[in-house]
């Protein structure tokens, strides 16, 4: 039977992010919520298809137009 | 509206360079709050991403009317509900989803007054995902707008149709089921603390 004695290049990083991991506390549950916000960022890509949305979106009616209902 | 832009504005991020520059600053400031809400109140990175670029178009189309009644975090998290909702409404038809039992976290042996402990890891993303996954959408929700120091509660409670004591009473079981959620998500590794001797 094979032992596994080495650990995949996947394991090591994951047991380096472990070690390196530190232990914090959060005083409520909003705290923690707080963090977690700080770590997301909205993906570009949410950016660039609005970009392209907006692009193809009819011009908006003036405000003549709007008053009238033209 | 007028799109063009003139020298001497402040120049517009090049990823919104359709917009005009006030729009573009609205989803500079905003679009974080927004997509961290789509996030965790659908728990899908794909559709969050989705929901935002929806709920923005929305505001853009809507640009022209907004008077400022509210804020406009305010007015951007009620199109985000909205439209959470109709999309939450749909898989629940689609794939009839049970409702979460509050009871179970009613009795939940978890104390809201306990600090939360976590390793910071990428995983803890992930942990609370799965513990917001546990509550109700009511109380994932009110946790979320909460957690947003922006946010007042009388605003939370404007956005959540419901009385300023309704959001508190459900806040505080809200916090219960989720600490007890959390908990559970990674027993064995992480532990909250004085959970053992939580009544």
């Amino acid at each position: 039977m094979k032992q596994k004695t080495n650990l995949t290049p996947s394991e090591q990083q994951a047991a380096a992010e472990e070690k390196e991991a530190t232990v914090r506390e959060f005083a409520s549950t909003e705290e923690l919520l707080r963090h977690d916000a700080g770590q997301v960022e909205v993906p570009p890509i949410v950016a660039q298809r609005l970009n392209e949305s907006i692009k193809s979106e009819p011009k908006g009616k003036s405000w003549w137009q709007r008053l009238t209902g033209r | 509206m007028d799109e063009t832009v003139t020298e001497g504005q402040p120049a517009t991020p090049p990823a919104l360079a359709s917009a005009p520059p006030d729009f573009a600053a609205l989803y500079e400031e905003h679009s974080r709050a927004i997509f961290y809400l789509a996030l965790r109140f659908l728990g899908d990175q794909t559709k969050a991403e989705d929901a935002t670029h929806d709920v923005f178009l929305r505001a853009w189309r809507k640009w022209s009317e907004f008077r400022g009644d509210a804020s406009p975090r305010t007015w951007l998290y009620r199109i985000t509900i909205n439209h959470c909702r109709n999309l939450r409404q749909t898989w629940a038809a689609r794939n009839l989803v049970t409702n979460v039992d509050d009871a179970v976290w009613e009795t939940a042996p978890a104390r809201t007054d306990s600090p939360l402990r976590a390793l910071e890891t990428k995983e803890l993303g992930q942990r609370i995902q799965d513990a917001l996954d546990a509550l109700t959408p009511e109380y994932r929700l009110l946790l979320l707008l909460v957690a947003d120091e922006e946010m007042s509660y009388d605003e939370v409670a404007e956005l959540t149709g419901q009385t300023q004591d309704a959001v508190r009473g459900k806040l505080h079981r809200a916090r219960k089921a989720f600490a007890a959620a959390f908990a559970k998500s990674d027993q064995g590794r992480y532990e909250t603390k004085n959970q053992s001797h939580a009544v």
